[in-house]
């Protein structure tokens, strides 16, 4: 990673080639394509424990961007080493603290707890507001307790690999005063082409290619406005308008092939895993990694 | 910067104790040079307590030459501390301890500054406030015993527990933030979209307190500190501040005190200061300087130009930043991996 020599809370450190081309779970024998796997349902895992926590989005795309920033690289953290549902519980722990939005251990843990159980089914989980009497969300005191000492100490270990680097920039704001700047925003179908935008930054959060940790925030909120004002037929300049936000042409380009491909990477992943439970603890994912060497055997 | 053991310093006597940390006087076991040791206690409620993250992802960024210097973090399973560079003192017991010539003559009372020093410092002040702001930082608890002093005459900000970075749109913040001695009227008031202008109105409390060695406005409650400070500078109506009753803290029946002028109860400053100070020290938040224009006061009109020559002198810019690089060695622990 890229030591940052000019000081901005507008950008953030973003991930090096080396850092992208190995990661600690891979060197610790987790095949790649299994990884995105869990990397996939673990970020899909915190935004349903965010929307039920009622927390705002940003805070959300923070815990999810810092869960990335953990598990990326040679010095990050393994899957073997830890259970992802307990780097995302800290994630989002971790973000809300020094946040207007501080959320206490036990109500993290509880929803994690009860999100565990409901899983593959996330949406249907985050939609309902009382839980179905048949799961048990309630953590006794003792297990508490315990989970609570856990939290803190997977908590310190992710401070300790992140080098304390949990400032995320965020695309949110950008993009609001971009669409401001080209006079969008204002039109009729101004709040249209916003949300639309919006929607495209929270997808960028689940695609396997990082997107949060390989361009800066102004590029994210380009791309997305790009898309959202060709999907809603809003206008804009005819001329090249993001080069004004620091973005060249390439960037963009890659970007809105990247944001359009997420759907059809969610609708695999979907395909492949069914009803099956993606491995979210190290127990799962050493049953997991020895069933497919048993397959590849028995082939 | 997990490799660094504690024992690589030395510990030596206890320099002060807070909520969150205890901070004692180190000294590097291979360089043989002063650090200030600040151990975090982490058997709180909440983990690795708020503050702490806050000021460590703040202060690694911030490098000036008016905010004192992390070097280290040294982060272990059960204990983390950090490793900063060491100051003398704090301007609470800079003051505490001063004897002015003026002091001794008796024409000035214990605890005030003389001149000279006081501008060096508010030089200093704003300069490392101007450095916070430009990199979209408010500092938010900035007193006394948040300033440090070294032996060269050298002011920085210190403790950036309670700092935070503002982004677009500027977030609606807590009000629970700087003590309340130096803590501005539209946070007394309520407040909860303040910006920059907060750490000005602190700094222009400190700067009258160094004149007279006392606290400008030593409030005991919010009610209290808002009182205090309409007695000096005049309570507020919607005719000199509109709006001001659409504050959550506004009440209808506020004794009417008259604004006065700052020269009648700050006779020690010279024309020039009271003129800045009056900027700093605006009710209205929109009203107050920022923090660079008070830097370009003609207040400030020597120290500004003394700077400037040093930065075009022979050799001066390549040697100040060579010693920017003297200190940079020592942060080479925690930036290999920068997340």
């Amino acid at each position: 990673m890229a030591v940052i020599t000019e000081l901005s809370h507008l950008a953030n450190p973003l991930a090096s080639s080396t850092q992208l081309e190995t990661s600690n779970s891979q060197l610790d024998g987790v095949p790649r394509d299994l990884e995105t796997s869990i990397r996939y349902e673990t970020a899909r895992l915190l935004q349903a424990a965010g929307i039920l926590l009622r927390l705002p989005q940003e805070l959300v795309a923070q815990s999810i961007v810092i869960l990335y920033r953990f598990w990326v690289g040679p010095d990050g953290g393994s899957l073997v080493d830890h259970d992802s549902t307990d780097v995302a519980a800290a994630s989002l722990y971790l973000a809300a603290k020094p946040s207007a939005h501080a959320v206490s251990p036990s109500q993290t843990l509880q929803v994690f707890h009860y999100l565990n159980q409901t899983r593959p089914d996330y949406a249907g989980a985050a939609k309902q507001d009382v839980p179905p009497e048949d799961i048990d969300w309630h953590l006794s005191e003792g297990d508490l307790e315990t989970a609570r000492n856990r939290l803190y100490k997977v908590e310190s270990t992710m401070l300790r690999v992140l080098g304390f680097q949990t400032h995320v920039a965020l695309p949110y704001g950008l993009c609001i005063n971009y669409l401001q700047t080209l006079d969008v925003s204002s039109s009729t179908a101004g709040s249209a082409v916003a949300k639309r935008a919006f929607a495209h930054l929270n997808t960028a959060l689940f695609s396997p290619q990082l997107l949060y940790l390989t361009f800066q925030p102004s590029a994210l909120a380009t791309a997305a406005i790009y898309l959202a004002a060709r999907e809603t037929g809003a206008g804009l300049p005819e001329t090249e308008w993001w080069e004004v936000f620091d973005v060249d042409r390439e960037d963009l380009g890659f970007l809105v092939v990247a944001l359009t491909s997420v759907e059809g990477f969610a609708t695999e992943e979907k395909q492949r895993w069914g009803q099956r439970k993606v491995p979210l603890s190290v127990e799962e994912l050493q049953a997991e990694m020895e069933r497919r060497t048993m397959l590849e055997n028995g082939q | 910067m997990d490799k660094r053991h504690p024992s690589s310093f030395q510990q030596l006597e206890k320099l002060g104790e807070g909520t969150y940390a205890t901070v004692f006087k180190g000294r590097n076991g291979q360089t043989g040079q002063f650090v200030a040791l600040k151990e975090i206690h982490l058997d709180s409620e909440e983990g690795t307590p708020s503050t702490a993250i806050r000021e460590i992802s703040l202060m690694k960024e911030l490098k000036h030459e008016n905010i004192v210097s992390l070097y280290d973090v040294i982060h272990t399973e059960n204990k983390l501390m950090l490793v900063f560079e060491y100051m003398d003192k704090d301007l609470k017991k800079y003051m505490d301890s001063y004897t002015s010539p003026a002091t001794v003559a008796g024409t000035s009372p214990r605890g005030a500054l003389d001149a000279v020093t006081i501008k060096s410092f508010m030089w200093q002040l704003m300069r490392g406030i101007a450095f916070c702001h430009d990199n979209r930082v408010l500092h938010r608890d900035l007193k006394p015993q948040n300033l440090l002093i070294n032996t060269q005459g050298q002011l920085k900000l210190a403790d950036f527990g309670l700092a935070r970075a503002f982004g677009i749109p500027v977030n609606t913040f807590s009000n629970e933030v700087v003590t309340l001695w130096y803590r501005a009227p539209d946070v007394l008031l309520g407040s909860r979209t303040y910006n920059t202008s907060i750490d000005i109105w602190s700094a222009g409390c400190i700067m009258a307190e160094m004149f007279t060695g006392r606290p400008l406005f030593p409030g005991t409650t919010n009610e209290d500190q808002l009182l205090k400070i309409f007695r000096l500078m005049g309570t507020p109506s919607e005719r000199s501040w509109p709006l001001i009753s659409s504050f959550p803290e506004y009440k209808t029946n506020w004794p009417v005190c008259p604004t006065r002028e700052l020269r009648a109860f700050l006779p020690q400053i010279d024309h020039m200061g009271l003129q800045l100070l009056a900027q700093m020290l605006q009710m209205r938040p929109e009203m107050r300087c920022s923090a660079q224009t008070a830097l370009q006061h003609p207040w400030f009109a020597e120290h500004n130009a003394r700077h400037a020559q040093q930065q075009q002198g022979p050799g001066g810019y390549a040697a100040a930043q060579g010693m920017q690089q003297g200190t940079g060695g020592q942060q080479q622990g925690q930036q290999q991996r920068a997340f």
